[in-house]
């Protein structure tokens, strides 16, 4: 049996419950156990540009707790992926420095080797459970959803250091959604950024960088955007619902998290998904599930 | 004759301390929404407020509050069975001393009057019982080893205060039985420490037990909807309400950094403690203010702390407030131009637009203002001094940030910038591009590297250093930039 340690982070216990809602329904299903920490903290994003000392013990705590389980850990947020990544690189980069956080590690009875493996839940579902798995598990499949995959600077990129996928073509969210029986639409700006990490320093940049792919999605003919990620995620729906007060956005594009979509394509009830708790409504994609009728003369 | 004197002495600064503390929550205020609304309208809010609660709906939710967490005090529970052990101990006995004891004249003796000549024993063990929790008070502060907690002159003295009128009244109760002499030294000690608690109640952290129940029941019936004079109310009684529990230290997701930094601040119980003071008196020391803007602005609005608070204290909306109050001050917030300021951000339209760009922009203009484009005119000269040299040699130490001498200026990174691409023109708008940033640390030209607007707006989304064709690691050196000048303006 598959078995992690959950890496939720700061922003979605706060923001976006319905991510870790329906992630824990999938992973119960597809049979994989989740082992909880209470002692996990921020992992150091937030610090990364202002004192990256700090940075690096935050996120090098967050690792040797999960090291001292003896685990593999299951992050959620593509920020914090990153970053528990970036400062796992430069650690292990730097044996002076790996023996400075040790010590610090020390007070608290911890340790950073490097024996854990940060891994993104997408990851998790496309490498370790494998698509043919989940399509075994898929009941109720989509028939005309098309769906903007939208995949996430901060797991992508820099990949030399991450290693979530190919970052000029990139496919394994592509194939996660297809296999719901959805369709992946190609669009242009993609691989660019939602804009998140400026909200709050410069909100007009910010909003301009969503509002700039949402329309590109919903030209590309996207019923939803999909994504892997509690800032994208905030920031294509939340935000989103701010422009359309703000900024008169007249292309309303919903957005909805991975687990959400899988979820409802293999069944799972829509309280177990949180769909009800997404800003802007996604109760529609209930009726892209194919009638039974028409699974069974297939 | 002198006892009463005592008594009504007590009973007087008690009732002064009471009325001047809870007036305060009418008059003091944090945030800056509020400040229009005067003591009296406050008041009468207030009164508003708690006429509304008389429908069964409310009063329901009040009565559960009540049971649950006032008198068993499940969230207490919740944290830690120990620290309920130790508070259930405490508040169970001394209720019952107070009830059955100090005002038995009042509650009791009209009902039964020789009730005090049974109770001797029954004192003894109620006596015996606070002891035991304030020793296990007293082992969780002083002999467990728990990270982050904090204990405080006020905490000691709460506990302290407790064990001598404990103590004093076993030796009472003992000594009556045997000798008159000593019985009376010994009372005397007793009353005296039991008034001088009293008349300091409304001033000591021992208030906790009228405004933590206050904040309880004030949380469970309010929410961002309630009147903002009532929530400016509520988040002035709230720091009173709070127990320096250290849950929230515990808890908080940002405590690593206190770890390394060092500043109490930075730990949400201290930052209680801090505006505690702050409201009362707004004048405060440069170094002060800096070092509580870094504390609260060193959040990521993870609500960890709001959800596990003993005290039901809504912290979410009490940094938010102080937050506001705070960076509105002249001193520039240097973590505002980092992910830090994610929460404000989505809360915008909360916040007056110009008081929301105001900090904003202060904090920008002090970073860039070395950024002087005018003066590097294509003839003039460019220097390479001591201190270009210096520069150069700290951006080359580590974190792949040596790669800026790789750079041939092929602009790669700056055509693929959504930042670049989003501006009509970019030059004006953002000073620098990309490349021209490289090219300037590459010249030891520090106050270009790290003064343009691109820097401070940079995303941080890997677009240029996945594109560069040398390896030049761009956004890790943007960066390496912004955390060096973010030291340097400390
Ligand atoms: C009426 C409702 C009351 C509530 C809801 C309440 C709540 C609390 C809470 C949440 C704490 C922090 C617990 C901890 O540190 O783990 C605390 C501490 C304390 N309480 Fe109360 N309290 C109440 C009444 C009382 C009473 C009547 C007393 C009696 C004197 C009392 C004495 C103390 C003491 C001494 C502490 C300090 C423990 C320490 O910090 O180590 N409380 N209270
Ligand atoms: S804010 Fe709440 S959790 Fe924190 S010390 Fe005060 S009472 Fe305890
Ligand atoms: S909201 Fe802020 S203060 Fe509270 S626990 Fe989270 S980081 Fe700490
Ligand atoms: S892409 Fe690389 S080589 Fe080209 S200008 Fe930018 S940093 Fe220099
Ligand atoms: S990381 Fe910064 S400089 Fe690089 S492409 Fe993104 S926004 Fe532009």
């Amino acid at each position: 049996m598959m078995k992690y340690t959950l890496f939720v982070g700061c922003n979605i216990p706060a923001r976006i419950q319905q991510y870790e809602l329906a992630a824990r329904s999938v992973v119960d299903k597809l049979g994989i156990k989740l082992v909880e920490n209470q002692e996990f903290k921020c992992c150091g994003y937030p610090m990364q540009t202002s004192d990256n000392k700090t940075f690096l013990l935050m996120a090098a705590r967050n690792l040797a707790l999960a090291e001292k389980e003896g685990l593999d850990m299951m992050v959620l947020c593509k920020c914090c992926f990153g970053s528990l990544k970036k400062a796992a690189h430069q650690i292990q980069q730097d044996p002076e420095l790996q023996e400075e956080i040790n010590r610090f590690l020390a007070e608290e009875g911890l340790k950073y080797s490097g024996a854990t493996e940060i891994k993104h839940f997408l990851s998790i579902l496309y490498h370790d459970v494998g698509i043919s798995v989940i399509k075994e598990k898929i009941s109720t499949p989509f028939t005309e959803l098309n769906i903007a995959t939208h995949y996430g600077c901060h797991a992508l990129r820099p990949s030399d250091v991450t290693q979530f996928d190919d970052p000029v073509q990139p496919s394994i969210f592509d194939d996660l959604v297809k296999v719901t029986g959805a369709k992946s639409v190609d669009w242009a700006l993609q691989l660019e950024c939602c804009g998140a990490p400026l909200m709050g320093v410069n909100d007009t940049l910010s909003m301009d960088l969503a509002e700039k792919k949402l329309v590109d999605c919903s030209r590309a003919g996207a019923d939803y955007v999909c994504v892997g990620c509690p800032y994208c995620q905030m920031q294509f729906d939340r935000v989103q619902n701010m422009m359309v007060s703000e900024r008169e956005l007249t292309d309303e594009i919903p957005s909805i998290v991975y687990p959400q979509l899988l979820g409802l394509a293999m069944g799972i009830p829509e309280q177990s998904l949180g769909l009800g708790m997404n800003m802007l409504d996604i109760t529609t994609l209930e009726s892209f599930i194919k009638m039974e009728t028409e699974i069974d003369s297939e | 004759m002198y006892y009463k004197f005592m008594v009504y002495m007590a009973l007087s600064v008690f009732a002064v301390g009471l009325i001047y503390t809870v007036f305060n929550w009418f008059r003091f205020s944090i945030g800056i929404n509020v400040k229009d609304v005067s003591p009296w309208g406050r008041i009468t809010a207030a009164v508003r407020g708690i006429s509304s609660l008389f429908n069964k709906e409310k009063l329901s939710i009040l009565g559960r509050v009540f049971v649950q967490d006032i008198l068993l005090q499940k969230h207490i529970k919740k944290q830690d069975k120990l620290r309920w052990i130790m508070h259930m101990l405490i508040f169970s006995a001394f209720m019952f001393l107070l009830i059955f004891h100090a005002l038995d004249k009042i509650i009791v003796t009209p009902l039964h009057d020789r009730f005090y000549l049974m109770m001797n024993p029954w004192l003894i063990i109620a006596g015996l019982i606070v002891l035991a929790g304030l020793s296990i008070s007293l082992y969780r502060r002083y002999i467990l080893k728990v990270p982050r907690l904090k204990t405080s002159g006020m905490d000691l003295y709460t506990i302290i205060i407790l064990v001598i009128i404990i103590l004093s009244g076993l030796f009472m109760e003992i000594t009556k039985l045997s000798s008159y002499e000593y019985y009376q030294k010994i009372w005397w000690v007793h009353i005296s420490v039991c008034l001088f608690g009293l008349a300091y109640l409304p001033f000591s952290k021992m208030f906790h037990m009228i405004t933590t129940p206050l904040s309880l029941l004030c949380n469970a019936v309010m929410d961002e909807n309630s009147d903002p004079a009532n929530i400016a109310t509520r988040q002035v009684m709230e720091l009173d309400a709070c127990t320096h529990c250290n849950t929230c230290n515990q808890h908080c997701s940002v405590a690593v950094a206190y770890d390394n930094l060092g500043n109490d601040n930075i730990l949400p119980a201290e930052r209680m403690s801090f505006l505690k003071e702050y409201v009362a008196n707004k004048k405060i020391s440069a170094k002060k203010l800096r070092s509580i803007q870094q504390g609260i602005y060193l959040c990521t609005n993870c609500d960890r702390c709001t959800v596990v608070c003993p005290a039901g204290i809504n912290l979410r909306e009490l940094w938010f407030s102080a937050r506001e109050e705070l960076i509105q001050r002249k001193q520039p917030v240097d973590l505002m131009m980092t992910p830090f300021s994610y929460f404000r951000g989505l809360n915008h339209q909360r916040i007056d637009k110009e008081k929301y760009d105001l900090p904003l922009e202060n904090v920008l203009n002090v970073l860039t203002a070395d950024c002087d484009l005018s003066a590097k005119t294509l003839d003039a000269p460019i220097v390479l001094n001591q201190e270009a040299n210096e520069f150069r040699q700290a951006m080359g130490i580590s974190e792949r940030t040596d790669t800026f001498s790789y750079c041939f200026s092929c602009e790669n990174c700056s055509t693929v910038c959504p930042v670049v691409i989003n501006y009509a023109d970019p030059q004006q708008s953002l000073d620098l591009l990309p490349h021209q940033i490289i090219r300037s640390v590459a010249l030891g030209l520090k106050d270009l590297a790290t003064g343009s607007k691109m820097l401070w707006n940079c995303l941080t989304c890997y677009q240029c250093q996945e594109h560069c064709p040398q390896g030049v690691k761009v956004t890790d050196i943007f960066n390496k930039l912004k955390t060096v000048s973010i030291e340097d303006h400390k």
